[in-house]
């Protein structure tokens, strides 16, 4: 018994197997993660090397070279980068997409273990970190206070940070901008030398009274007693009463010659929100874990913490990853649900049955719920990939059930039983319907072998729209049949009764359009080389367009997060900044009114951030984050509003240099770079600057700037060896003293509640603010003997070196390059080429143009091979299906007007080409070629019964008219929910669903014409061949 | 004795049996799948893709006086279903074992 008409005679049997795989899917879903993206992880490693007082000429020759030129053995290596900087060479290492990290690292380990003994001396051991998407916060808070700022950070760390810690799934909480106490003991350089003191004489005797030193113990009698000598300081005001010098029978307190302060470290950054003063709490997952559970489980915990926070702490959401996810996925899951009623519309109203219309239908949630079931075993989640997949299959899943309710429909009309005719119309077309589901297996089952981020990206569709199809097929030769055997009636006729009356006109309108049909059919296979000449020449001016059509790379989303980096000029203090920090906050706060919460951080960011960013933090530089209201309640995009702050923050003259971006902190960045190659450090800063100044003229391009930073100034003392020697002390000695008097010495620390804080001894602030009191530092050799700074070096002042940046062992400037509001990756492409164009490289130096248009370039050949591949593949199987070289021929050529569409509508919509739209066109090549399918399929069985072809064309043509049109509008009306394009995270995949629109009007409207005159052009020389066989096939029997 | 010769199109196996049954013609033999095509009209039924339309044939051999009901039970459904192609002829048995 064939598996059919088992599920036909055993419906009991074939129910209950239904309702068990809807049980398990929806099980599956119910635990299914909720994500972004598919699991990805970065695959870059990093080594960083610290070797202590070697400038970055130094680094990039002793240290990052040798390990370059090792670390190229690596396997799957995509791109080697290094910053040699002073005492830091830091290397990264991209690998392909995919790669094992873990393997890579190891790999790492090895070459550094081969060639770590041929590294200098002083040296440190390298260190490997291994990237990973874990590292991104997944949520960033910020916490303001008014009066309990100075205690803040003890405050949060208790209450909040600990809690949170112990979340499950939590990585780690990093509170940032946090002031940490401090007690200060600020000397003042007189009367330290009237008193004959040092810092470190000081530090020493602070020290040396903190103390608690365990005595032993003591045995009085029979008992033992432990004893000490406990002199730990019990507050921090008992520090002024030191003793630290005895002159003369007067007794010198330490408050006598330093101002004691128990207060907060001297800021290196400040934090504000929303215009107050605050920190920032960074949370990070473990590898792994799911964001959105993450933050669910966060979310409790703080409902029960924050109550228990003074009252003028406010605690503020700056950036929530998973209300970003959620919305994308609430996007997707209606855009499933518009698509399904879609669909049951445009069934209705060709078919006008309502059972047959719930048979075929019954098939869509059955099959799409295997994919949970899919993604469950295989511990994938429900991603933006896996939802966007589902929602593109929904208008293949249907396919096979109309083609067999139909037959079974056709079998009943004749007067069979609906269940003798589930049986035998099911056995008639099946072979055919596993067929077709074949070709749309072949075109998306390569997508899983793509390889490079686009793989990641589609190796979950490829997977996911191939088992839902299969699943789909399953259904159609076996649910479908079994429910047609019992819903559907054996009445013959559609009788309109009741509410089907409004399926009268509807009918005759159809029938109408058949004929209409019909009688163009016939004008154009009499005028075949006109009606070819009218295709082939749209498809040609077509292929115009596609100059027309700028390229893009990934769309981007409006995630209402706008972040800035804003550098002011090198080397002005906290306080400067702060100042314009504060100007460009209200600036923002009164101008743009879509920004919810602003959070501001000026000067140099710590943890996690600073190392993310790669230097170029200080106290000169500003971030700012802003999250905006959610894209339905603003009238203006953030890309609109990112372009007015660019404007805003060109007119501040204070303002140096800015990025705006608009990527959320996560995800893809559209960002192209100019990659200026050149050993000579001069001649390339050169280029690169000449360059900078002309792109920056370009009105598409935005954010133009160089990767390495301006030179710094410093100050550096030289001293000279022999006035050191001459008073009896050496450089580093003298450096020593000079680093305790600014810096400062730490002294000992302070314990309060389980805390410690450090004691710190230093110059106080007046004595540290001109160059002269760096002169005016005495340096006091073993002897006691002290000599003026002043005396023993000049001060004078130098440039810092840059930055050394290399790419696969070449060193390089980079022209960072942003793209306009609106502008395409192409457009802006263009403009720079231009630009290169006029630059003249001197000898040395090369250039080109890299980041995102590389990965842009790659990932679009990628996928030009794969379509290729795709559309052999595709040939093949319908060859062997037809068993002809001649039919898939003429099915392939009907993907000319399909791809004549793609361009004409991103065309027509002004969307650029990116790699959704030509995923979108590559889909095409499996939808469009079904209905292809259908009509050859169909004119061969008719040619095969003995028509001639012209009747055969017109005739099948006439037949199959529904059907395709069928077909057709589900897969558009399932892709407009996304062509539309509504709500979060949609932007996405609009280009994929506008193109495959665009494809599927115009290859249907074309195949309708060009399938039928093509197979009789190709059908003429058939028939003389037929002749010849007969005759031969008649003169053989003799 | 006469041998009653059945050609049918499948979907119409059930209610062929079941003329069988109810005039009591136990004993048959039942080629699951034949092709064939009608004399004057008619689509064939091949089970090819061209004409994917299957055809069974049951023999079955019953006394003289059952041989006419089960034909006019054969022609009223082919009447009925005029389109399914079916045909019986009859012959006459000689012998048997």
């Amino acid at each position: 018994m064939k598996i059919y008409e088992r599920s036909v005679r055993k419906p009991i049997s074939t129910i209950l197997i239904y309702v068990g795989v809807i049980v398990l899917g929806l099980f599956s879903l119910s635990n299914l993660a909720v994500d972004m993206y598919p699991d990805m992880e970065i695959p870059v490693v990093s080594v960083s090397t610290v070797y202590r007082g070697a400038n970055a000429a130094d680094i990039e020759q002793n240290i990052t070279r040798p390990l370059e030129d090792n670390l190229n053995t690596v396997n799957n290596m995509r791109r080697l980068t290094s910053r040699s900087q002073d005492n830091v060479s830091s290397i990264t290492l991209e690998l392909d997409w995919g790669s094992d990290i873990n393997e890579a690292a190891n790999d790492v380990r090895d070459v550094i273990g081969r060639i770590g003994s041929f590294l200098p001396e002083g040296a440190d051991a390298p260190i490997i970190l291994k990237f990973s998407s874990s590292m991104m916060p997944v949520m960033v808070m910020s916490v303001t206070a008014d009066e309990s700022y100075n205690g803040l950070a003890k405050i949060l760390d208790d209450r909040l940070v600990n809690v949170l810690n112990r979340v499950d799934g939590v990585g780690s909480v990093v509170l940032m901008g946090a002031p940490t106490r401090e007690v200060q003991v600020n000397v003042d350089p007189q009367r330290l030398a009237a008193f004959n003191l040092t810092v470190e004489s000081l530090a020493g005797i602070i020290a040396a009274e903190n103390v608690n030193i365990p005595g032993g113990t003591l045995d009085i009698g029979s008992n033992t007693f432990s004893i000490k000598a406990d002199s730990e300081f019990r507050g921090s005001d008992e520090l002024s009463d030191i003793v630290v010098a005895n002159i003369g029978g007067r007794v010198i307190y330490l408050g006598d010659v330093a101002t004691l302060k128990d207060t907060i470290a001297k800021a290196t950054s400040e934090v504000r929100t929303n215009g107050r003063q605050g920190m920032v709490l960074l949370i990070q997952k473990q590898s792994g874990a799911n964001t959105v559970s993450i933050v669910r489980e966060v979310e409790k915990a703080l409902e029960r913490i924050v109550p228990t926070l003074p009252p003028d702490v406010t605690l503020m959401t700056v950036m929530d990853t998973s209300e970003f996810i959620n919305e994308s996925i609430d996007t997707l899951s209606n855009t499933i649900l518009f698509a399904f009623i879609a669909i049951v519309l445009v069934l209705m109203f060709f078919i006008g049955r309502w059972r047959a219309v719930i048979i075929i239908c019954l098939t869509i949630p059955v099959s799409l719920i295997t994919a949970f079931i899919f993604l469950y075993f295989t511990g994938g989640t429900l991603n933006i990939v896996s939802l966007s997949s589902l929602s593109i299959a929904i208008g293949l899943v249907i396919d096979d059930a109309i083609v067999i309710l139909e037959n079974i429909q056709k079998h009943i009309e004749r007067g069979s039983t609906p269940r003798e005719a589930a049986i035998y119309a099911t056995n008639e077309v099946w072979l055919a319907v596993i067929a077709t589901t074949l070709v749309i297996i072949v075109v998306f089952l390569p997508l899983t072998m793509v390889g490079g981020m686009a793989g990641i990206m589609f190796r979950q569709l490829g997977w996911l729209v191939t088992i839902v199809t299969t699943v789909s097929t399953i259904a159609g030769i076996t649910l479908t049949p079994m429910l047609s055997s019992l819903m559907l009636k054996a009445d013959r006729l559609n009788h309109y009764r009741g509410l089907g009356v409004i399926f009268k006109p509807v009918d005759k309108a159809l029938a109408g359009l058949d004929n209409g049909y019909a009688r163009m059919l016939t004008w154009a296979v009499r005028h075949r080389v006109m009606t070819l000449a009218i295709v082939f020449v749209t498809f040609f001016a077509s292929i115009f367009l596609v100059g027309r059509v700028p390229f893009s790379f990934m769309p981007e989303a409006d995630q209402s997060m706008i972040t800035a980096s804003i550098q002011l000029q090198q080397n002005v203090n906290l306080d400067y900044t702060t100042g314009i920090a504060r100007q460009i906050e209200a600036d923002i706060m009164e101008r743009y009114p879509e920004v919810r919460i602003l959070n501001v951080t000026s000067g140099q960011s710590t943890g996690i951030f600073a190392m993310m960013m790669q230097g170029q933090a200080g106290s000169h530089t500003i971030s700012l984050r802003m999250r905006l209201t959610n894209p339905g309640e603003r009238d203006r995009s953030i890309f609109a509003i990112a372009d007015l702050l660019r404007d805003d923050l060109d007119r501040i003259p204070e303002v140096r240099e800015f990025t705006v971006s608009t990527d959320g902190g996560g995800g893809f960045s559209n960002n192209v770079q100019v990659k200026v190659f050149g050993h000579d450090m001069e001649l390339t800063n050169e280029v690169a600057l000449d360059i900078r100044d002309r792109l920056r003229e370009k009105p598409t391009l935005r954010d133009v700037r160089l990767s390495r930073d301006d030179l710094r100034p410093e100050y550096n003392i030289n001293f000279d060896r022999n006035r050191l020697a001459a008073a009896g002390l050496n450089t580093a000695t003298a450096a020593q003293f000079v680093r305790n008097r600014i810096s400062g010495l730490r002294a000992s620390v302070y314990r309060e509640g389980g805390d410690e804080y450090d004691i710190v001894v230093r110059y106080d602030e007046p004595f540290r603010t001109t160059l002269e009191d760096v002169e005016n530092i005495m340096v006091y050799n073993s002897r006691g003997q002290g000599v003026k700074v002043g005396e023993l070096a000049t001060i004078t002042q130098i440039f810092a070196p840059p930055t050394i940046e290399r790419e696969n062992r070449q060193r390089l400037v980079n022209v960072d390059v942003a793209m306009a509001d609106g502008v395409a990756m192409g457009t802006a492409i263009v403009d720079i080429r231009a630009v290169l164009d006029e630059i003249e490289a001197p000898d040395g130096v090369y250039i080109e143009i890299g980041g995102a248009y590389e990965d842009q370039q790659s990932a679009f050949a990628d996928f030009i091979t794969l379509a290729m591949l795709i559309i052999m593949l595709v040939y093949i199987v319908l060859a062997t299906q037809f068993e002809s070289f001649k039919s898939p021929f003429i099915i392939i050529l009907t993907l000319l007007p399909a791809f004549t569409g793609v361009f004409l509508i991103l065309w027509a919509t002004s969307t650029p080409l990116s790699l959704m739209a030509l995923l979108g066109a590559i889909m095409l090549i499996g939808i469009a070629v079904k209905n292809g399918v259908v009509m050859v399929d169909f004119t061969n069985l008719l040619r095969d019964r003995g028509y001639s072809i012209n009747h055969a064309v017109i005739m099948s043509g006439k037949s199959r008219l529904r059907p395709v049109l069928m077909t057709s509008l589900t897969t558009i009306f399932a892709m407009l929910p996304l062509a539309v394009g509504l709500g979060e995270g949609s932007e996405l995949w609009q280009p994929m669903g506008i193109a495959i629109i665009g494809g599927m009007i115009f290859s249907t409207l074309l195949t309708l014409i060009m399938v039928p005159v093509l197979y009789s052009s190709f059908g003429a020389g058939d028939l003389r061949k037929e002749k010849r066989a007969r005759r031969r096939l008649e003169n053989g029997s003799k | 004795m006469k041998a009653i010769f059945i050609s049918y199109n499948q979907s119409l196996s059930e209610r062929v049996m079941s003329v069988l049954d109810h005039h009591n013609a136990r004993g048959f033999t039942k080629w699951e799948l034949t092709a064939g095509r009608g004399s004057e009209d008619g689509e064939p039924h091949y089970a090819t893709h061209t004409w994917p339309a299957r055809n069974s044939s049951i023999l079955s051999i019953v006394p003289d006086h059952r041989v006419k009901p089960i034909l006019d039970a054969l022609r009223e459904l082919d009447h009925q279903l005029p389109n399914h192609g079916l045909r019986a002829f009859v012959w006459e048995v000689v012998d048997q074992i």
